[in-house]
């Protein structure tokens, strides 16, 4: 078995367990960030009045640096 | 559910600090509440693609919608999302430092199921990644280019592709032969760029 296959799938039939979601998250980031490197979230949209007064001025928290996933 | 424990739930949502925790945390408490009364939710848009793909997309609003025909009287819900703490409503609610947006029915083409996460407080449901692939690639063109919704799409086809999540690709086929959606050639098109990137064989390319 290969590092690659230990990489737990969301599956089409029944439910990942939190622990293997878990598990996956930093693969997906990677995965992800592959193909659209950086913070992708949206810079503006109808929401922002209500996001900025909450997240200091931000559209949310900031998203934990791929390492510590 | 307990009080203690919807206490205690909302306490640890509330310290979440990770973006995508907090939000996956949030729906399965509210999912598990709202089941007790007979209504199933699921998790839809940036939401849901953050949960499949950790993209670094989602904001901090967490959207819902419910996947049970029926939906609870404005009463309830008061009284539901009460037990939450939640400031706000009838469909929009400020709880554990964010925001809950409940849209309404789910709009889902695809006949996959909605992917299941085992989640702390209750089972989370999440819109089939089938259906978000479709229609953000709809969302990258057809009102002028958006850069955003590409990459989206573009991070859903690359965790798919590498098999993190499980995608049937003949229903992204079917999908996007739809009347609803017609961009065939677009999602052919950028699953593989996104599988030439990863130097994979794109499962929507003919041989």
């Amino acid at each position: 078995m290969n590092s690659k296959s230990k990489v737990p799938c969301i599956p089409i039939e029944g439910s990942i367990s939190w622990a293997d979601w878990l598990k996956g998250r930093r693969a997906r980031r990677e995965s992800s960030k592959l193909v659209a490197p950086g913070v992708i979230r949206r810079k503006t949209s109808s929401s922002d009045r209500r996001l900025k007064k909450l997240f200091n001025g931000e559209r949310g928290l900031p998203f934990t640096p791929t390492g510590k996933l | 559910m307990e009080t203690k424990k919807i206490r205690d739930a909302l306490a640890d949502i509330t310290a979440e600090q990770d973006p995508t925790l907090k939000s996956a945390k949030l729906a399965s408490l509210c999912s598990a509440l709202w089941l007790e009364h007979g209504v199933e939710l699921v998790v839809v848009g940036g939401s849901a693609i953050e949960i499949l793909t950790e993209g670094a997309y989602a904001s901090g609003d967490l959207d819902m919608c419910h996947a049970t025909g029926a939906m609870l009287p404005m009463t309830q819900r008061k009284e539901i999302m009460g037990l939450l703490d939640a400031k706000g409503g009838p469909r929009n609610w400020q709880i554990a430092g964010m925001y809950l947006d409940l849209l309404g029915p789910v709009e889902s083409f695809a006949r996959t199921p909605y992917r299941r996460v085992a989640a702390p407080y209750g089972n989370l449901l999440v819109l089939q990644p089938e259906d978000l692939l479709v229609e953000r690639v709809l969302c990258s063109f057809y009102l002028g280019e958006s850069k955003t919704a590409r990459d989206c799409a573009k991070v859903l086809a690359s965790v798919a592709l590498r098999k993190e999540i499980e995608m049937n690709w003949d229903e992204v086929r079917r999908l996007a032969n739809l009347p609803e959606y017609r961009n065939l050639p677009q999602c052919v098109q950028l699953v593989k760029e996104v599988a030439d990137e990863l130097k994979i064989k794109s499962p929507l390319h003919p041989d």
